[in-house]
């Protein structure tokens, strides 16, 4: 299975991964990272995506702009997205939902809630 | 997990620096945008603390996580143009910074931890917040036509900007491009940063191509002083249209049929509510000026082949027209000059904008040393190349740091002495012909020489025994490996000394000297070439090569025999009105074969060089002319040879090296004129 990770922030991007592959162990997992919602974009077409982690805040285009994107693209609207973003932006995820995404997870979180969602997205128990 | 937790909390404190770092810079634009601040940089400083928390938050880094919070929140007001610019929420920006740099610090340092109270930051920060009136929200859409999508894909913030531009009567327009997919990101940035001159770019939303086309395309939300048919010939690839139901917004519009674009004036009243407002200033990218800079160097090259030709041409048969020519080149001449000028001064920005983050990390730094200092700033307006003042910040700021942590001394002290107790410092910028000087003047203890002595044979940079004067006691504080242990003061920096210091401003071709008198005080001063391209220089020939050195550099030049040069000490010197001034030779300096030297009545020509405070004389066989050079950069190879700054064309194809007067004296010697202690004369 292979997921996406868009986070402008190489540290969070860093750990995010960590705490993926550490959770995932049992999946032949891959993870793909872009460091912007441009670099989501041109990452998307060489990749079969089984589920997107976007941030919200970013520079370029925003994480609510990449999900109307997706969700209105024939081939991309399948994938499911969940977008990590932090508790002030109450609004936002509101919006984030009324666009489509599936899962909204808020920072700072715990491991295993980001695991568990995870599995959720993907279908996997 | 611990060890993955120590890899998280490395890689968090080098992106928190990082961010820090660039929160700092965008503080300092914030301040001197004022009122008139471009609300993407509001958003660009906010996004920078909501990053900053998303990680402290993560890895629990709780005080960090904290601040950033709350000044999110302060932020996200601000952006909302919910509260307004004040001095006070300013300083408290610059305080928050600060307090997060120390709590960063404190993660790697435990022993630096408690020195932070983010509690009264806190307290700050909810006073700003409640102090302001509360906003009536309104609903942007009414006034427009925009589908559901993009409405839908607007964020808050993007939301709250399109009601600003609305309000502030701007034309609302939609723009519409496709572009391949292997290079849309440039085409859209250059596209977006095209359109930031005249509007706000509010959001950006991709989409599906129409069908048919491949690729991607974009609608971008604008908001703009210009209609749609001006943006349409500002962006030629785009579909644009107007979102407006109103046909006529409420700034006048202009009836036109031209394509080019059309600025038109904006009510001033309707500002008010904006974070932005039209200013008479342009942000040119420096790239763009280096590139107008290069082709005056171009024509400048072109300009002295003319003369040269002109000159080549001056025998009877063609004196008419070289006559002619002549005419020509002085003309173009005049224009190049003018052209060259007013390039300069689009690079030129005045020297105070370092001034307020030298206050106040003046203010913070006394309050930590518990010392009281008055710190007096001059010559504001003084104006210096761009990309110099970038440089010179942190070689200042360094200067200035060690002025407060080593030179002032405590108040008792200062008592004692019977002084004031309140130390002054004194940054002056002034302009010198073509230099800018910056003295850094103190009124604390001095430097005393011998104890310069002791740390430096203790660091075994001189003899155990050796005896030194006082000018070779400054130069001793310079040089690598003398920054002492108690220098590293949180203070005076991470460990980096004054070599470094020198290093800078050496790498700027500027000199740095110092004059100090024990009990009285010690000024640093700083000098720097207004700007670095196109100089004025004296071309000499030694040992059968050319050499252009810097005008600015030079004092005079006279012609003298073999016989005048003695030799002191095993070094050429040469009496010029009763000062002995040390010579020496580009042979010498450049590994060259020998000039030649034909018995005591060789004829040599002395150049007598200054750089800062030092002088020396360079011998050459003759002085060939005087005239403009554009100083190129030289290869990797021959960077790390002391004394060349670059090579020239003066004309038919013919290269010839930059002397850098400054590193070789450096290197090879010079001599202070007037060495008066406490005095620098000016």
């Amino acid at each position: 299975m292979k997921i996406l990770v868009v986070e402008d922030s190489s540290s969070m991007r860093a750990y995010l991964t960590t705490i993926i592959e550490g959770g995932t162990e049992s999946y032949d997992l891959e993870i793909v990272e872009a460091a912007s919602g441009f670099e989501a974009l041109k990452t998307l077409p060489h990749h079969r995506f089984d589920a997107i982690l976007t941030d919200i805040n970013m520079p370029d285009i925003n994480g609510l702009e990449l999900v109307s994107f997706l969700k209105n693209h024939p081939v991309y609207r399948s994938i499911p997205i969940m977008v990590i973003s932090t508790e002030s932006s109450d609004e936002d995820r509101r919006r984030a939902a009324a666009l489509g995404a599936e899962e909204y997870l808020v920072k700072p979180f715990q491991a295993p809630d980001l695991v568990e969602k995870l599995r959720r997205l993907l279908k996997v128990a | 997990m611990a060890r993955e937790d120590d890899r998280a909390k490395e890689e968090f404190t080098g992106e928190a620096e990082e961010l820090l770092d660039t929160l700092s810079r965008d503080l300092v634009d914030f301040e001197a945008q004022g009122t008139s601040v471009r609300p993407e940089l509001v958003n660009k400083i906010f996004r920078e603390v909501h990053s900053l928390k998303g990680l402290a938050g993560m890895l629990g880094f709780v005080e960090i996580s904290e601040l950033s919070h709350n000044l999110e929140d302060m932020l996200d007001r601000l952006r909302m143009g919910k509260i307004a610019i004040t001095k006070d929420l300013i300083d408290l920006l610059y305080d928050s910074v600060d307090s997060l740099n120390r709590l960063v610090i404190a993660i790697n340092d435990p022993s630096l931890s408690g020195l932070v109270d983010i509690t009264a930051l806190a307290r700050r920060i909810h006073q700003i917040i409640t102090n302001q009136p509360a906003q009536k929200h309104e609903d942007p859409f009414t006034e427009l036509t925009l589908d559901e999508q993009t409405k839908k894909s607007l964020t808050e913030y993007e939301e709250h900007r399109l009601l600003e531009n609305v309000r502030a009567g701007k034309y609302i327009l939609a723009l519409e491009v496709t572009f391949d997919f292997t290079d849309f990101d440039e085409r859209l940035r250059a596209l977006t940063s095209s359109l930031a001159d005249a509007g706000e770019v509010i959001s950006t939303l991709p989409a599906i191509p129409a069908d048919g086309v491949s690729g991607i395309a974009f609608r971008l939300l604008y908001g703009s002083t210009l209609n749609d048919a001006a943006v349409a010939a500002l962006a030629p690839d785009a579909k644009v249209s107007s979102l407006r139901k109103t046909a006529a917004p409420a700034i006048a519009r202009t009836e036109g049929t031209t394509a080019a674009p059309v600025v038109e004036p904006v009510a001033p009243v309707e500002e008010e509510m904006s974070l932005r407002s039209l200013s008479q200033t342009v942000r040119v990218d420096i790239a763009k000026l280096d590139h107008v800079m290069n082709i005056v160097g171009e024509l400048i090259i072109e300009k002295t082949q003319l003369e040269s030709l002109t000159r080549a041409l001056s025998t009877q048969q063609a004196r008419m027209a070289s006559h002619e020519l002549g005419k020509i080149s002085r003309n173009l001449d005049r224009k190049l000059n003018e052209l060259q000028k007013s390039v300069i001064e689009i690079r030129m920005v005045p020297v105070g904008q370092i001034y307020s983050k030298i206050s106040r990390t003046v203010r913070k730094l006394a309050r930590e040393l518990n010392k009281e200092i008055e710190l007096v700033l001059r010559g504001e307006d003084t104006e210096l190349d761009k990309m110099m003042v970038e440089e010179l910040t942190d070689p200042l700021m360094h200067i200035i740091r060690n002025a407060l942590d080593h030179g002032i001394e405590s108040a008792e002290e200062r008592r004692a002495a019977g002084k004031n107790p309140v130390g002054k410092v004194t940054l002056t910028a002034y302009q010198q012909g073509n230099s800018v000087v910056l003295d850094v003047k103190d009124d604390g203890r001095g430097i005393d020489p011998e104890l310069i002595r002791n740390v430096a044979a203790a660091r075994g940079l001189i003899g155990e025994k050796e005896s030194i004067d006082q000018q070779r006691a400054y130069e001793l504080m310079f040089t690598p490996g003398f920054s002492t242990a108690s220098a590293v003061s949180e203070i005076s920096g991470r460990g980096v000394g004054l070599d470094v210091v020198k290093k800078n401003i050496l790498d700027l071709k500027g000199t740095i000297d110092v004059v100090s008198k024990v009990g009285e005080g010690t000024t640093f001063r700083v000098s720097l070439p207004i700007t670095l391209a196109i100089i004025q220089a004296l071309i000499v020939e030694a040992g059968g090569e050319k050499f252009a050195i810097p005008l600015t550099s030079v004092e005079e030049s006279l012609r003298i025999y073999s016989r005048d040069i003695r030799t002191v000490e095993r070094r050429e010197v040469f009496t010029l009105r009763d000062f002995t001034l040390p010579l020496l030779r580009l042979s010498d300096a450049f590994s060259m074969p020998d000039d030649h030297d034909h018995g005591p009545d060789t004829k040599w020509f002395v150049v007598v060089t200054r750089a800062g405070e030092k002088v020396a004389g360079i011998l050459v066989n003759s002085l060939v002319r005087q005239q403009e050079v554009v100083i190129k950069s030289i290869g990797e190879r021959l960077k790390t040879i002391p004394g060349i700054a670059g090579a020239t064309e003066i004309g038919e194809s013919e290269i010839v090296l930059v002397v850098d007067v400054g590193s070789l004296i450096d290197r090879f010697g010079g001599r202070a004129r007037e060495v008066r202690a406490g005095v620098l004369v000016s």
